[in-house]
């Protein structure tokens, strides 16, 4: 980034980015200073690449002329603590709209490749077309700048993610990676293959500790691109800690939103995990494809539970002190760690566990190994299967694929492994799809097309409108079980105002653990902003850059064939009430029917003038 | 009175599951999380006789007091 101005608010062409473009079709690059249309420019993430995929028109996510944007953040690689996202934006090959045009996407993660990219000097990548043959791209810096090259990577087919990544590393020093695993490499038959992005952890380790960008199938676009993976070698340039920096990383870690995701032998909660203990008590943790019973099967995965039988280890990012993982190894006869198992997030423990019959924590932790290492969305992956099994229970007569049904893991095991080889399309190309070829659509857990997360639907109809990730970009999944909000005027509120802030972490290069409860728009960010860039930039600026963001993907959605109907929850919830959740229910028809008229009432007006007016054929 | 008072996840690490205690009248949620020690930042859910309520919320004779830990994504 190129800074000619302290005000970035109010003159963003006085902020220049640097973007190559790379055609890996002819192998051109063009090397460009891009200067900044507005503050989400200035910002990055999907308020940059947002922008760039509205002045696109495209009707299928598998075509030329739908670029994968990869980039960056203002304060990724920066020394404010989590600042080490990397962006993967395009249209997606899942989230489609009933009319079946592609939804524009982003998906983010953390490990060090975003950093490394950083330092680089490059700010954003654009892939457009496809190349005949595998490659992988190196972006390295140099004297003259940072350089891109594409490389033959026929080396790298059929490898895993994680295999990807050690294989490259051999090869390169001081460089980290980004890689899709063999799902994405399926990319006709698999449309939720993830990015992987390696960890300095697995790289010192050699465990497959790493972290993904899943949702909505940005590695199945890099897979239909034939590109393999990204390599980013460069010195570290990490600036030395400023007073100001390093307050709000105490802050952070200490006295932020984060401090109860640090490790439960450091005062903190345990990380996500903890999502499973809270849940239960309202029985509301997904259990059989999201119809939990009112009983304790869920308690079966519980960390207590856990850790009778195997060693969890509570690890983290580089350089960040929150320490929000938790790495299941198994025990040995001494009670030290083992091999490592699997890493255990609240989502795919729960999407790959308890919501697909399975209690026991090796098997979940074998699933979540397998989806990782074929490079999967989890979420998505756990979902379809789930409906596969709540079908075959529904069917015994008509079993649908290998016949599994909840609980049974080797099938189960079977249906992931077969998904991710491109066998099984069926489940490769989502619920949604599924769903319409059978006639049974109530019981598809996704909105829009994206497979819902680890919360039940019951419990969030912001789902509805979340513009991506289900719970990651709208936070309103704990609006009715943490903060017990059940009226119709709290959830307008959340949905249209304060709850969709959550996506500002999605521009601007942070993780969402840095505060998850107050966002982007803080005195912290605003004091690293101006230590780290000398930028001045004031919490309303942001708030009001991170709503137009998010009203931009709103817009894109709308013309991409999105009709408002879609802005709805699964029809189950309502079909058939689960009485087993200890909620006040606010999943009714009439509820849902006020609030679609109300949050588009507040909407609908601000919808104008936030996309192109014309648009690239 | 007495209050029945469930705790959640790692707030039982070191306390208890589940316990009724006695506390005089007039006594509030908050007065019962710090007795109990619960750092502020973790407290997530107060909930009394399965309702949402607020930690400044003040108890009855019988009522039963139930406290989570605070949930944040996955």
């Amino acid at each position: 980034m190129k800074y000619f101005t302290s005000d970035p608010a109010a003159e963003p062409a006085s902020v220049q980015y640097t973007r190559c473009t790379v055609d890996l079709k002819s192998g051109k690059m063009q090397m460009q200073d891009v200067p900044c249309r507005n503050l989400e420019d200035v910002l990055g993430g999907f308020g940059r690449s947002f922008q760039i995929l509205a002045e696109r028109n495209i009707s299928q996510a598998y075509c030329d002329e739908n670029p994968l944007i990869v980039n960056t953040g203002l304060l990724t690689g920066s020394s404010a603590m989590t600042g080490m996202r990397t962006y993967f934006s395009g249209y997606s090959p899942i989230k489609e709209s009933k009319k079946g045009l592609p939804a524009a996407m982003w998906s983010t993660g953390s490990g060090n490749f975003g950093a490394k990219l950083k330092w680089t000097g490059l700010d954003e990548l654009i892939f457009e077309n496809r190349s005949d043959k595998p490659v992988y791209a190196l972006i390295s810096e140099t004297p003259a700048g940072p350089q891109v090259e594409l490389k033959p990577a026929e080396h790298l087919l059929g490898l895993s993610t994680h295999e990807k990544i050690m294989s490259l590393h051999k090869e390169y020093g001081n460089a980290h990676f980004a890689a899709i695993g063999q799902a994405g490499e399926q990319w006709q038959n698999v449309y939720m293959g993830a990015v992987a992005l390696s960890t300095d952890n697995q790289l010192k380790s050699g465990d497959d500790k790493i972290r993904f960008a899943g949702r909505g199938g940005m590695g199945s676009l890099m897979g239909y691109k034939n590109l393999l993976a990204l390599v980013a070698q460069s010195s570290d340039k990490i600036k030395p800690l400023t007073p100001e920096v390093k307050a709000v990383n105490i802050n952070v870690v200490k006295g932020g939103g984060a401090a109860r995701l640090q490790p439960i032998s450091r005062g903190g909660g345990g990380g996500t995990w903890a999502a499973y203990d809270v849940l239960q008590a309202f029985h509301a943790v997904p259990l059989n494809n999201f119809r939990p019973e009112g009983n304790d099967l869920p308690e079966k995965l519980f960390r207590s539970q856990v850790e009778k039988q195997y060693v969890i280890k509570s690890e983290a990012c580089y350089r960040c002190g929150i320490t929000c993982h938790n790495n299941v190894h198994e025990k040995k006869e001494d009670s030290s760690a083992g091999g490592f198992l699997a890493k255990f997030d609240y989502e795919p423990l729960n999407l790959l566990g308890t919501n697909l019959g399975i209690h026991d924590a090796g098997q979940a932790a074998r699933l979540i190994h397998l989806c990782d290492n074929y490079g999967m969305d989890s979420i998505s992956l756990g979902v379809t299967i789930s409906y596969i099994l709540s079908f075959n229970e529904r069917h015994p007569e008509q079993l649908l694929l290998n016949g599994a049904t909840f609980g049974d893991f080797s099938r189960i095991r079977e249906l992931v492994e077969q998904t991710a080889l491109g066998k099984l399309p069926e489940i490769g190309h989502g619920s949604k799809r599924l769903s319409e070829k059978t006639g049974e659509t109530s019981y598809a857990y996704h909105v829009k097309g994206l497979e819902l997360p680890a919360y039940q639907p019951e419990t969030n109809p912001g789902y509805a409108w979340a513009i991506a990730g289900g719970h990651m970009s709208m936070g309103t999944y704990g609006l009715l079980t943490r903060e017990g909000k059940s009226d119709i005027d709290s959830w307008v509120e959340g949905i249209t105002r304060t709850k969709l802030q959550i996506v500002g972490f999605d521009m601007i290069g942070l993780c969402k653990f840095f505060d998850i409860t107050k966002g982007i728009c803080t005195q912290m960010v605003v004091d690293c902003l101006k230590s780290e860039l000398n930028l001045e930039v004031t919490t309303a600026d942001l708030s009001a850059a991170v709503r137009r963001a998010f009203l931009r993907g709103l817009a894109l959605e709308l013309r991409q064939g999105y009709e408002k109907s879609e802005y709805t929850l699964p029809a189950e919830v309502w079909e058939r009430p689960n009485p087993n959740i200890k909620l006040p229910n606010i999943s009714s028809q009439e509820f849902m029917a006020e609030l679609q008229k109300r949050v588009w009432e507040v909407f609908e007006p601000e919808l104008g003038g936030l996309l192109p007016n014309s648009i690239h054929e | 009175m007495n209050v029945a008072i469930k705790l959640v996840g790692i707030f039982q690490i070191g306390r208890f599951k589940e316990a009724v205690h006695e506390y005089p009248s007039g006594t509030r949620a908050c007065d019962i999380v710090a007795e109990l020690r619960i750092p502020a930042p973790l407290l997530g859910v107060v909930l009394i006789n399965d309702v949402h309520a607020g930690v400044e919320d003040v108890l009855n004779d019988g009522d039963r007091l139930c406290l989570l830990p605070f949930i944040d994504g996955g």
